[in-house]
Formats: C-alpha cells, sequence, structure tokens
C-alpha cells in the first residue's frame, strides 16, 4: 500500500524541498514552496491517521531490511495524531510569517528562514516516527541546530546571547542522551525499540544498575530538551527573544516532539514492568509539580509579554510531565492531549502577542487600552488565555479536569491542590493583560478605535488556529477515547 | 575494584565524560566550553567502540581472505559512532560560528562578562 510510505514521504518532501529553497533567488517562491510542502504533508498525514484508525498500526520499513538490521517506522494512533499537530500547527505559523517575517529579519535571511523550518519540521517528524534510537539521535540533533538557527537568525545581541545558551544546554542533554543509548546498548545489543524491550523484559533483573542510570540520563538529557522544570532556564530567553513566528514554533511545536520521544523510551523501551521499579516517575511527577507552580510564579514577575507567555510554557509543560509521572494510562493519555491543546492555543497566543508587540511595545505597559486599537487580536490573545486558566469547553480546562481525575486514580489527591493553585496562578498574570487591554478609563483615553488592526487576512491563520483550539476542546470525548485506546497499548 | 581494573576503557571514559561535562557546564569561556563538548562526545565514541570490541579479533573490514563472522569484532558501535562524529562535527562548527558572533555583539567570548553587562 501507498499510504504505508507517506510517513517518510512527508520527511523527504520537507527536506529536499528544503535543500532545493536556496537554488530559487525570488523570496516570494520560498515561502509559497514552503506552505505548499507544509499543506502537502498535512494532508499526508491526515490520510496515514484514517489508514492507522482502520487498520490499525504498521511499521514500515527502510529499503526493505528487516527490523534489526535495518531502520523501521513505527506508525500508531500518537505518532499519526502528533504528524497531523504538528504540520499543521507549522502550516498556521508559516501562512502567519509570510506576512510578517521581513518585519523580524533581514530580506537576504528569508530563505534561509524557510530552509531552517521546513528541516526543523522533517526532522521532528522523524522523532515522532521512528523507531530505531540512534535515528532518534540523529533527529534530535538535526532539529537542535535547526531550532537554534531560527532564534539567532534575527541578528540582534540577545538572540546571539539566548542561542549560546540554548546550544550549550542542548549539547549536554544530546550528550546525555547519547551515553544513555551507549549504556543501553551495551545490555541489550539492539537499537530498535521493539528488539529492545523484548531482551531488556529477558534480563533486566542483572542490571538493574544500568537500567537506572541509562534512564536517568534520559530524563536529565530529554529533560532538558523537553524544559522539565528546573532544567529550563534556556527556554525564556530563547523562546522571547526569537523572531514571532519562531517562537510559536518552538514553544508549540519543538519541544512537544522530545517528550513524545521520552514517551516512548519510558513506555516502548523499558515498559510498566521496568519503570514500576524504578523510583523515576515520581522524580518526574515532583519536578513537573514544582514545575506547574514555578514557571506562573515567575511568569508574574515579568515586565516583557513575550517572556510572560514563554514562562507559562514552562509550567504547561509541567502539566505534561505531570501526566507522565503520574503513571497510570489516563494521565498518560491526558498529557498528550494536553500536549495538542497547549500546541494550538500557545502558537496563537505567540502570534497575537507578536502582531501586538510589532504595533505598540514589547512591555505589558505599552499594552493598556490596546482593546481599542486592536480590538480582534486581544479578543484572540483572551480566548487563548481563557483556555490557559481552564475555562470550560476549551481544552485547558478539560485537561485540568482529566488531570484532576487521573490524581484521583492513582490516589494521590494532594496533587489537586497543585492543579488548582497552578490554574489560580495562570489567571493572575493573564487576566490584568486583558482587563487593562479593554477597560479602565485611563488606559482608553486618546486611543482611536481599530487604529492600530492588522488587516483580516494576516489574521485569519491566528482566527483558525484559535478555532482548531475549540475544536479540540468540543471534541476532546472523542481524541481522548483515542488517545486512551492508544495509550492501552503501551501498558 | 577487580570489575573496574577490568573495564578500564569504559571507566575512562565515563572519566572523560564527566570532565568534558562539567568543562561544558561550568566554564565561562566560549571556546572552552566548545573543548568541553569535543571531549563529551569523544569519551561517547571511546565508550561505545569499547563496547563493541572483542579481544583478539579483527576490525571489520575484509582484507585478503574473508575469515567467518567469528573473525571479526561487532561493526555496528563502529559505524553508528562515524554517524557520531559527522553530528558532533556540525555542532562544533555551530558553536564557533556562534562564538564570533558573540564576539562581534559583545567583544568578548566570556560568558560571565556579558551576564554582567547591562542590557542596552
Amino acid at each position: 500500500m501507498v499510504i504505508k510510505s507517506f510517513p517518510l514521504i512527508m520527511i523527504l518532501i520537507l527536506f529536499i524541498s528544503a535543500f532545493t529553497m536556496p537554488l530559487v533567488n525570488n523570496n516570494k517562491i520560498i515561502k509559497t514552496i514552503s506552505l505548499i510542502t507544509n499543506f502537502i504533508c498535512s494532508v499526508l498525514s491526515i490520510f496515514t491517521f484514517y489508514y492507522v484508525q482502520l487498520y490499525g498500526n504498521f511499521k514500515y520499513k527502510m529499503g526493505h531490511f528487516d527490523a534489526p538490521w535495518g531502520i523501521e517506522f513505527s506508525i500508531g494512533t500518537l505518532e499519526s495524531m502528533m504528524a497531523i499537530l504538528f504540520t499543521v500547527v507549522s502550516f498556521f505559523i508559516i501562512w502567519y510569517s509570510l506576512y510578517s517575517i521581513e518585519k523580524d529579519i533581514k530580506e537576504s535571511k528569508v530563505c534561509l528562514y524557510y530552509v531552517l523550518i521546513n528541516i526543523l519540521i522533517a526532522s521532528l517528524l522523524g522523532i515522532v516516527f521512528t523507531n530505531d534510537i540512534f535515528n532518534a539521535f540523529v533527529f534530535i540533533e538535526v532539529s537542535t541546530l535547526a531550532s537554534c538557527g531560527i532564534i539567532v537568525i534575527k541578528d540582534k545581541k540577545e538572540n546571539v546571547k539566548a542561542t549560546i545558551k540554548y546550544v550549550v544546554l542542548s549539547s549536554l542533554g544530546s550528550g546525555l542522551v547519547l551515553m544513555g543509548i551507549a549504556f543501553l546498548y551495551s545490555i541489550t545489543g539492539n537499537l530498535n525499540m521493539d528488539f529492545m524491550h523484548s531482551e531488556l523484559i529477558k534480563n533486566w533483573m542483572n542490571y538493574e544498575r544500568i537500567i537506572l542510570l541509562s534512564i536517568g540520563l534520559f530524563t536529565i538529557g530529554l529533560g532538558v530538551k523537553g524544559a522539565m522544570f528546573p532544567l529550563h532556564v534556556w527556554l525564556p530567553d530563547a523562546h522571547s527573544s526569537a523572531p514571532t513566528s519562531s517562537s510559536a514554533m518552538l514553544s508549540s511545536v519543538v519541544v512537544k516532539a522530545f517528550v513524545l520521544l521520552f514517551i516512548k523510551i519510558i513506555y516502548r523501551i523499558f515498559g510498566t514492568d521496568i519503570i514500576s521499579n524504578i523510583p523515576v516517575l515520581d522524580l518526574i511527577l515532583i519536578l513537573a509539580s514544582i514545575g506547574m507552580i514555578m514557571g506562573s510564579i515567575f511568569a508574574i514577575f515579568q515586565k516583557d509579554l513575550k517572556r510572560v507567555i514563554a514562562y507559562s510554557s514552562v509550567a504547561q509543560m509541567g502539566y505534561v510531565f505531570f501526566g507522565i509521572g503520574l503513571g497510570n494510562e489516563l494521565g498518560l493519555a491526558i498529557s498528550i492531549f494536553h500536549i495538542i491543546g497547549h500546541a494550538f492555543t500557545k502558537s496563537a497566543l505567540f502570534l497575537s502577542v507578536g502582531s501586538m508587540i510589532e504595533k505598540a511595545g514589547k512591555n505589558i505597559s505599552d499594552l493598556r487600552g490596546i482593546g481599542k486599537e486592536m480590538p480582534i487580536t486581544l479578543a484572540l490573545f483572551t480566548l487563548g488565555s481563557l483556555s490557559m486558566v481552564g475555562i470550560p469547553i476549551l481544552p485547558g480546562f478539560l485537561s485540568k479536569w482529566n488531570f484532576a481525575l487521573a490524581s484521583i486514580q492513582s490516589g494521590r489527591l494532594y496533587l489537586l491542590t497543585i492543579i488548582l493553585a497552578s490554574s489560580l496562578l495562570n489567571g493572575v498574570y493573564y487576566f490584568p493583560i486583558v482587563i487593562n487591554g479593554y477597560f479602565g478609563q485611563e488606559n482608553l483615553k486618546e486611543k482611536v478605535y481599530m487604529s492600530k488592526e492588522k488587516s483580516i487576512k494576516e489574521l485569519i491563520p491566528i482566527i483558525m488556529l484559535m478555532g482548531m483550539m475549540v475544536c479540540a476542546g468540543i471534541f476532546s470525548n472523542y481524541i481522548i477515547k483515542i488517545l486512551l485506546i492508544a495509550c492501552d497499548q503501551m501498558f | 575494584m577487580q570489575n573496574l581494573m577490568n573495564n578500564y576503557i569504559e571507566v575512562g571514559a565515563i572519566v572523560l565524560f564527566g570532565i568534558g561535562f562539567m568543562t561544558l557546564l561550568l566554564n565561562n569561556n566560549m571556546i572552552k566550553k566548545i573543548i568541553g563538548l569535543n571531549i563529551m562526545d569523544t569519551a561517547i565514541f571511546l565508550f561505545f567502540i569499547a563496547r563493541g570490541y572483542i579481544y583478539g579479533k579483527d576490525a571489520p573490514i575484509v582484507v585478503g581472505e574473508f575469515k567467518g563472522v567469528d573473525g571479526y569484532i561487532n561493526p555496528v558501535p563502529t559505524s553508528l559512532m562515524l554517524t557520531g562524529i559527522v553530528v558532533s562535527v556540525s555542532m562544533t562548527a555551530f558553536m564557533l560560528a556562534l562564538t564570533i558572533k558573540l564576539h562581534e555583539k559583545y567583544k568578548t567570548i566570556d560568558l560571565r562578562e556579558i551576564l554582567n553587562m547591562k542590557e542596552g
């Protein structure tokens, strides 16, 4: 069946188009290529999802070599869903960047920017699909280089500093991941995830220390890249200094891929039998809970609006790790649902904030009365922040509600207070922006109605992302049901 | 202790890894950070290749006649590390390029000085 090779075709389309872009001299054509390739990929990923729903999971062999020797792609519900998420979100972000990218970076760098974007998405899809752990490592490195590239391309002082911070911590993280792979390879003799799992099940009792060590290495290594709480220090600088569309891409798509790889490593390579004997999930739960609270507290004290949103990402990644740390099916399924909801919400938030910053200024104090000047953009921002705080129907509420259910299911009621506190703290920093934007006599003085609003065609991508976020909320029952079935296979 | 003596290559690799890791994490000079990254990566290569080595067997290259499957060491770690070297080289190149940019913008490559500078 040709549909089985769609995952590979998606990656190849993106890589090949990325490397043909420098041959084209015209920036308009380059933008069109990037947009069209991403659109094709999202269509292909939707087909793959349907195929998986109809015929079940499948493996795709590279070059017809059988599993332990050749590289495999393993495509299941989770992977195809993530592929849809990544390609669709990046499609809308690229659509937005068509109008705004020249305001952030130089004209001559535009070509390079789209090359990097396509490479980044291709490598993230590779991380999602691959069933070979070393292959995943190579894709991790490619995505690190590409995501550093889309930060430093703005070529300002703070961008270089932020990128150095990011690249140093990222290379530490990938060094640790590679060391973890080395330990696992030395006791299993395989790099294919399924074969590693079957070897580990046979003889993990003999190597408990090595397994503990390698899980620790993977947790820290991927924790750095996925912004787990004490290792998040690179994130606020990197995400706030990058161009608007890059920060949307980084916080909505890039960090999620590493979390997904982490889930695959924990549940597909080690499996629940081994994990339940090692206190790593409790450690993740503690760090995630601290992250949920501290990320929000840091966000309250920020003056720069983009830094507020970046710290909010730290808190939201805390939710995702919280779900993994709970260690039951519902928790895992909801943490993936939260990845979906957060990807739509955060990308739309970053894009709307980007357009406000472009017209008004980057500090929160500059945005007083912006609601009269840019009512539609601020309305979109309000919708996103309502989801972050957790208002019913929106995905933020549903994931929090289900996290609460999952923590009751795991018998740890005190975790409810953490979820509640974190939601309230979210309100503390999102609502003042909205309230000062729309209300207050002194804020609205001398502001002209709709004077700074962007044209409707530039707002369409943000509106579409918000619409998808609301859809994710409305159809959450359906999505969570599919995710529960998928997570059931992992346990 | 006996285990450590027997696996002295792996022990050396882990020690090197620690040295590289701490240099990358704690040193303030960008160039020394990059050297630390390289030491760390080399340590991993050493570890991988040491795990693939079998005492008394040849490198997996056929010279003259083929000695059979048992005549050679495990070729997989060696070939993986070729990829690893490529990845590490590109990372180093990227970081060196960033260091040039850093020097252009801040006139120093010492990260502590840069953090102490006022934003302006």
